[in-house]
């Protein structure tokens, strides 16, 4: 299978740049480099065509020096220096152009040739008439070599000065290129290092854009952000390996994290199941002590009320079954749980009155109320259960004026209910006992309407969500006992 | 996704393969352009035939003007003209070029001669190392040269006659007396000066009205060297008495009278008839300075000295005299050849 090039390891990318800028840079100095080099060896050999020429003219120099040496003194030396001074000029002049073309200098060149092969043959034959010793003979012909060693001289000089105008020139203009190339390299490598930078970055920033936003993801979910989008992972080289395992670490976390979501739900509605339990619990125990309540009391007052119609005449008995009638209303209408504390005050006036006409007015009723407290909330069947323990336990048996006093004033922000009576009083033991709720109920007791004191503290406890909710004063045997409790403000009583 | 990853991977690849290429051609591009003025390394266009123009008045328009109609002509018939001695920074003579090109065995003279013994030997040298010889401008008419291109020269010796008689008829009539006539010829005899000076003169003396009226004199002027010429002309218009009319035969003549006559404050009084139409001596016809010229297709000249040595060479022979035309130029037909401002030499 054939590999592709976003698999290899991250190394090898990196390599693969660095190796591929490298080559660039490389060709580009090279390439510069052999035009730069390739333009000064050209100016180097720019004047070496006047070396020739001046090499040519000390040639032919030394040919006519050497032939006019031979005449003047017809020695061997000078002979051979001839031969050898001619072998070199002929050697010299062979190199030259031969064609006819539109370049001067060539043109020049074809005639110095040929002006030179004269002149040689000029002197060979002054020196061939000198050693024949025609006198007459070589003097003409070296007259006429003369004339044409002037002429080829002339020649060379001009030709000389005419490449050594074109060489300045080229020269000039090969050392302008020259320089011109040195800032066009500078000039190609500058913009070569810029794109080079730019394709490294723009390439190396792909390289590591899977892992930037791998990071990205990273920090997210280290600030706690589970549902960051995952990375795609885009190679198989080391980062796509290590946002791989990202992936996964993530998706396990979101796992992980919604399994303990639907836990943590499960047992949150199991908890509101089991409260909800609770209430209703309370709720049907509540339902079920008042239900308790009606049927005892309804006895005991139907049996009053009869004793009443026995002994008197029909007012009173008006009355009374008046306020029973108003008891058992109450009793009927408020069973809505929480009313207002002034419909509870009147269930005890009603109560109160029921009761002074059982205990045939021996129970002195004060009420010590302020009227602007009336309005608050209070259950149903608290205040009545305290005035019939009072009742009940407190002034039933004492010999002395039986005084219960009902009062509700206000302390600081609370509304307090107060259930005093004169009688018996109560111990600190039986005080403890009833708070703590672990007074055993005495069902035998007829005379109640059911509701004992553990159930009104039970239920405020509810209502007022608080577990010290009542206090029980009492001071001693024959003091009395006062309850008491507090209920907070409705915010209309303040207007 | 994956695709489009390779195509910006490619995308590099293709940039760096780019940025070298354009380094690699802006480096070959640069040295080719640059090696290119390399004369060495040019290719010059090479030509069959190699023929020289010999003459001892290179620079002037006349024999630039010949030059360049041989040139041209010779370049389109494979054949490479040279104005010998244009490049030597010496200065030779002719017979020195002459020399010159017999050794440097051209192909072709083409040469001004003159009518000395000299020339004559030199040209038979010349074909004697079968190299062909036309005379142009100038003739040796003894000597062994295959061909002379010549200005109608016994036409353009009526042509001045006509002028001068002309002149001197108005001259006449004004004041009545002898009217000097100065015709400038060279030391050296040639040819083309005798057949004109000859027929001024027959002309003239032929002439039932002008015979007695006319004096001709022939001036020689000095050639022997470079500035002779000028002295000479100068030391003409030192004398006493100066001609009224003088008649040049040559471009530089004609040129050095027309600025004596500026330098000397003799405009008006002395009639020029000149010889070829540079720019300067048509701007002196121009400012009626000099009275008229003549225009020598100096280009045709040129053609028809290559055209018979190139046929010379095809079939060994050709005719041996060619005539090129001369027309007229004075001041009613000087806007046809020169206007104001066109000039690029001006008489200082």
């Amino acid at each position: 299978m054939k590999h592709k090039f976003s698999d290899f390891p991250l190394q090898l990318k990196i390599a693969f740049i660095y190796v591929l800028s490298s080559v660039l840079i490389l060709v580009v100095n090279m390439s510069l480099l052999i035009g730069i080099t390739t333009v000064s060896a050209r100016l180097q050999r720019t004047y070496e065509d006047n070396l020739s020429l001046n090499e040519m003219t000390k040639a032919l120099s030394d040919v006519q020096s050497s032939m006019t040496q031979y005449l003047n003194v017809k020695s061997s030396d000078s002979l051979e220096e001839y031969y050898i001074s001619e072998q070199t000029y002929r050697n010299l002049i062979n190199e030259l152009n031969v064609e006819v073309t539109d370049s001067n200098a060539d043109v020049m060149q074809r005639n110095i040739k040929y002006m030179s092969e004269e002149y040689l043959d000029l002197v060979s034959q002054t020196v061939e008439a000198k050693r024949g010793r025609n006198v007459e003979k070589y003097r003409q012909r070296y007259e006429l070599a003369t004339e044409m060693y002037n002429f080829i001289n002339s020649y060379i000089d001009s030709l000389n000065t005419r490449q050594f105008e074109d060489n300045s020139k080229t020269y000039s203009e090969i050392s302008r290129s020259l320089r011109s190339m040195q800032n066009i390299s500078l000039i190609v490598i500058i913009a070569v290092i810029v794109t080079n930078a730019f394709a490294i970055i723009n390439y190396t920033g792909r390289l590591i854009r899977p892992l930037r936003v791998l990071s990205r993801s990273a920090d997210e979910v280290a600030k706690g952000n589970f549902d960051v989008e995952l990375p795609r992972v885009e190679s198989k080289d080391e980062i796509g390996v290590v946002t791989k395992a990202f992936n996964k670490m993530v998706v396990s976390i979101r796992n992980y994290i919604d399994q303990i979501k639907e836990n943590m739900e499960l047992e949150r509605q199991h908890k509101e199941k089991e409260l909800m339990m609770e209430t209703h619990l309370k709720d049907a125990q509540l339902k079920y002590l008042q239900a308790q309540i009606n049927p005892h009391f309804l006895f005991n007052t139907l049996n009053a009320g009869a004793q009443l119609a026995m002994m008197e005449g029909a007012d009173k008995t008006y009355e009374f079954v008046q306020n029973m009638s108003e008891f058992f209303r109450y009793n009927i209408n408020k069973n809505d749980e929480i009313i207002k504390l002034r419909d509870e005050i009147e269930l005890v006036n009603h109560y109160m009155f029921i009761i002074n006409v059982r205990f045939a007015g021996e129970i002195n009723f004060i009420k010590d109320i302020d009227e602007s407290l009336l309005d608050a909330d209070i259950p149903s069947m608290i205040i009545q259960p305290l005035v019939e323990n009072a009742v009940n336990h407190g002034v039933r048996n004492v010999e002395y004026d039986k005084v219960i006093t009902v009062s509700v004033k206000r302390v600081e922000n609370n509304v307090c209910v107060s259930v005093k009576d004169n009688g018996v009083g109560m111990s600190e033991e039986i005080i403890n006992e009833i708070l703590s709720g672990n007074k055993k109920k005495r069902t035998d007791s007829m005379d109640s309407n059911g509701v004992g004191l553990d159930n009104v503290i039970e239920r405020l406890k509810i209502f007022l969500d608080s577990d010290d909710v009542m206090s029980i004063v009492s001071e001693g045997k024959n003091k009395g006992t006062e309850f008491l409790f507090y209920l907070p403000v409705k915010e209309t009583d303040y207007v | 996704m994956k695709r489009k990853h390779r195509g910006t991977r490619y995308f590099y690849i293709v940039t760096y393969i780019a940025m070298i290429l354009v380094t690699v051609i802006v480096t070959v591009g640069f040295l080719r352009v640059y090696l290119r003025t390399d004369p060495r390394s040019s290719r010059n266009e090479t030509y069959d035939k190699y023929y020289v123009l010999v003459t001892d008045d290179r620079e002037s328009a006349f024999w630039q003007s010949v030059y360049k109609g041989a040139s041209d002509y010779g370049l389109n018939h494979n054949v490479y003209v040279e104005s010998l001695g244009e490049g030597i920074s010496n200065d030779y003579t002719k017979a020195e070029l002459m020399r010159m090109a017999i050794a440097s065995k051209v192909d072709g003279i083409i040469l001004n001669a003159d009518e000395s013994e000299e020339m004559e030997q030199l040209i038979s040298e010349a074909m004697d190392a079968s190299i062909p010889v036309v005379t142009v401008n100038n003739d040796c008419s003894n000597s062994r040269r295959i061909s002379y291109v010549e200005v109608g020269n016994y036409n353009l010796s009526k042509e001045y006659s006509k002028q001068i008689m002309e002149i001197a008829g108005n001259m006449i009539t004004e004041e009545g007396q002898m009217v000097k006539v100065a015709v400038i010829v060279n030391s050296v005899p040639s040819s083309g000066q005798s057949i004109i000076s000859a027929g001024i003169q027959e002309s003239i003396e032929n002439s039932v009205d002008f015979s007695n009226l006319i004096s001709l004199d022939l001036v020689t002027v000095d050639e022997s060297n470079s500035f002779a010429v000028e002295e000479s002309i100068r030391d003409l218009f030192m004398q006493e008495s100066l001609p009224d009319i003088i008649v040049c035969l040559n471009e530089l003549d004609t040129t050095c009278v027309y600025q004596a006559v500026v330098d000397f404050n003799k405009v008006g009084q002395v009639h020029i008839l000149g010889y070829y139409d540079s720019t300067t001596i048509l701007q002196g016809i121009d400012r009626e300075i000099i009275d008229s010229t003549i225009k020598i297709d100096t280009v045709e000249m040129g053609e028809l000295a290559v055209e018979a040595l190139l046929s010379y060479e095809r079939v060994g022979f050709v005719n041996q005299y060619n005539t090129v035309d001369i027309i007229l130029i004075n001041n009613t037909n000087i806007r046809e050849y020169y206007t104001e401002g066109s000039n690029e030499t001006q008489v200082q």
